[in-house]
């Protein structure tokens, strides 16, 4: 009995050894975005000095307030991403899901031509499709303008998306769209009411993937925007802080204003993601 | 209720017929225009660019046909041999670390711990920061005058005097595979825990009832039942990294000396900065031969897999 009482003792103490180890691994990994964070709120002088504060012992706001939130074109970059983002999300979600829905359930020549394509994809450089993306938006008109970027986005966000969500409409019996076909629903009208009400987290993560497509990109808001007012907030730090970087403080700040909002999102559809990766096995 | 003559009917029925094969194109024609429009055209486009001589000047007209002048003098620039070296390099190094690595923290995360489902959620926060970020951290983590890496290191007695990683040229392209590592181990630790959490633990039980120690379960039951995990995780793992571009441009830009210009910069740099479009259009066609082939293997691999199963 006493013997029982302290193997499970022991084996409670190992446990809890394996979350102290755990602490330790994401401190380490994630000490970089700590770093981001610090650097950003400390005071100039406490920011290049040998050995490094690892603490902030004085917070200083002052590239906050008088730069990031006093120069309009901050705040500017930021809305360019939102709108990149968010129209990126919903361009993709919008094209994808009807043709994942039909790519999983419905009768249609040349599937796995379309499919193969849409794999594939996944695998083209941004930069490759960047290229002549300048050439066409150039001679189009359309550089420089926030539906350029977005579609730029979604070349790799809507294959993404498709691939992503027809495993979840396979997992919707097709027999549900029948069963309200013969209630008098149109074809339309069943996916619309039926399956898309159903395949709401699957449609979730692929918008919350394009969200963070749209936003992290640099390639095509380096290449398809000139304008330093049309910059997304990766162009706009890179623009800022470019090869030789003196003012750690600023980027870090900006840095730390470029990551936050996906950060957030992250939080919140953390198993989103998780199914998201898993499933359709895509980084970046 | 409505009488019907029999010309309606037959109407109706053809219309019908026609509008149910008709209905299921239209679900997948959105995406495919899109697709077609904006993905499939300018890739034919790029391979068109690559035969002409397009440049600044002519943009918008569209250049003279110059065959294959451009590919010739792609495999004639002394930069291109070590730019595919180097991303040979970048893409084996960052691979194996991401997997092997990410396969210890899965190995380690597939135990019961409190606390365990909340903290591994964190690693994805790496995932949020975009990577424009990452590369101003690691290039502020490097720094050679008042980086914390110098500190570290020099304070575990590792290094004796600081070194300014991304700038010199031995330690550059090291340093940047060191970042990209960082980027690819949530992927990695993720598909591996999935993979590990799908294989069921009545394997486990039955090896250890036949005296199977951890490292023989490990050999001849976790490894095998991983194995679609693991390839998806080496292959698919090794095309993004062949393909990556932004942190590259943003920590070193192909420097100091190109120590770490890889194919995506070589080509970036011919395109968008000597605006010699179709010699970059080369370079970026060749890149997708050999992603397209590594891609073949992917999709040949993953049949078989899915075949034996």
């Amino acid at each position: 009995m006493s013997a029982h009482a302290e193997r499970r003792a022991s084996r409670s103490r190992r446990r809890w050894l394996l979350t102290l180890g755990s602490v330790l691994l994401i401190a380490v990994f994630l000490f970089p975005i700590y770093w981001m964070m610090a650097t950003a709120v400390k005071a100039p002088d406490q920011i290049v000095v040998y050995p490094p504060k690892l603490v902030p012992t004085h917070f200083d706001f002052s590239v906050w307030t008088d730069r990031i939130f006093k120069e309009s074109i901050f705040v500017r970059y930021l809305l360019n991403s939102v709108i990149v983002g968010v129209g990126t999300a919903v361009l993709s979600v919008v094209l994808a899901a009807p043709a994942a829905y039909g790519l999983a359930h419905l009768r249609i020549r040349g599937k796995g031509a379309l499919l193969l394509l849409n794999l594939s994809a996944l695998m083209f450089p941004a930069i490759m499709i960047a290229t002549p993306l300048f050439v066409i938006f150039n001679r189009l008109g359309l550089a420089n303008s926030y539906l350029g970027l977005i579609l730029a986005n979604s070349t790799l966000a809507v294959p993404f998306s498709i691939v992503l969500l027809r495993p979840f409409f396979l997992s919707i019996p097709y027999e549900l769209t029948e069963a309200a076909r013969i209630d008098g629903c149109t074809r339309f009208g069943a996916f619309a009411r039926i399956v898309v009400p159903l395949a709401r987290p699957g449609l979730f993560t692929a918008g919350v993937f394009a969200f963070l497509l749209g936003w992290g990109d640099l390639v095509f808001a380096l290449t398809l925007v000139q304008s330093d007012e049309m910059r997304p907030v990766t162009a706009g730090l890179w623009a800022f802080f470019g090869l030789n970087v003196t003012n750690w403080n600023g980027v870090m700040a900006l840095s730390t204003l470029a990551m936050l909002p996906p950060l957030v999102v992250v939080l919140f559809a953390q198993r989103h993601i998780v199914a998201g990766l898993t499933a359709g096995g895509v980084k970046e | 209720m409505l009488l019907h003559n029999n010309y309606d009917n037959r109407y109706h029925a053809v219309r019908r017929r026609l509008g149910r094969a008709l209905g299921n194109y239209l679900f997948v024609l959105p995406a495919t225009l899109f697709l077609l429009a904006c993905l499939l055209y300018p890739l034919i486009l790029n391979v068109m660019i690559s035969f002409q001589d397009l440049t600044a000047g002519t943009l918008l007209s569209g250049g003279p046909w110059v065959g294959f002048d451009n590919y010739r003098a792609v495999f004639d620039d002394p930069g291109f041999m070590p730019a595919l070296m180097h991303s040979i390099v970048f893409t084996g190094f960052s691979v194996g670390f991401q997997v092997s690595i990410g396969l210890s923290l899965a190995l380690f995360y597939n135990r019961q711990f409190p606390g365990n489902r909340a903290m591994r959620g964190l690693f994805l926060v790496a995932y949020a920061v975009p990577v424009v970020a990452t590369g101003a951290v690691f290039r502020w983590l490097l720094d050679g005058q008042s980086g914390v890496i110098n500190w570290a290191l020099r304070s575990a007695g590792i290094i004796d005097t600081p070194h300014a990683w991304l700038s010199e040229p031995s330690t550059a392209l090291p340093a940047l595979i060191f970042v990209n590592i960082w980027l690819g181990i949530p992927f990695s630790l993720m598909v591996l825990l999935a993979g590990l959490q799908g294989i069921p633990r009545s394997l486990y039980e039955a090896a250890r009832i036949d005296g199977a120690g951890p490292l023989a379960q490990f050999r001849y039951i976790t490894l095998p039942q991983l194995r679609p995990a693991l390839l998806a995780v080496v292959l698919l793992g090794t095309i993004f990294t062949f393909k990556v571009f932004d942190l590259v441009w943003i920590t070193t830009q192909g420097g100091p000396a190109n120590a770490t210009q890889v194919l995506p910069t070589f080509a970036y740099k011919f395109v968008f900065q000597q605006l010699l479009i179709g010699k970059g259009a080369a370079v970026l066609n060749l890149m997708f031969v050999m992603l397209l082939a590594f891609s073949l293997v992917y999709l040949w691999a993953a049949r078989r897999e899915e075949a034996n199963v």
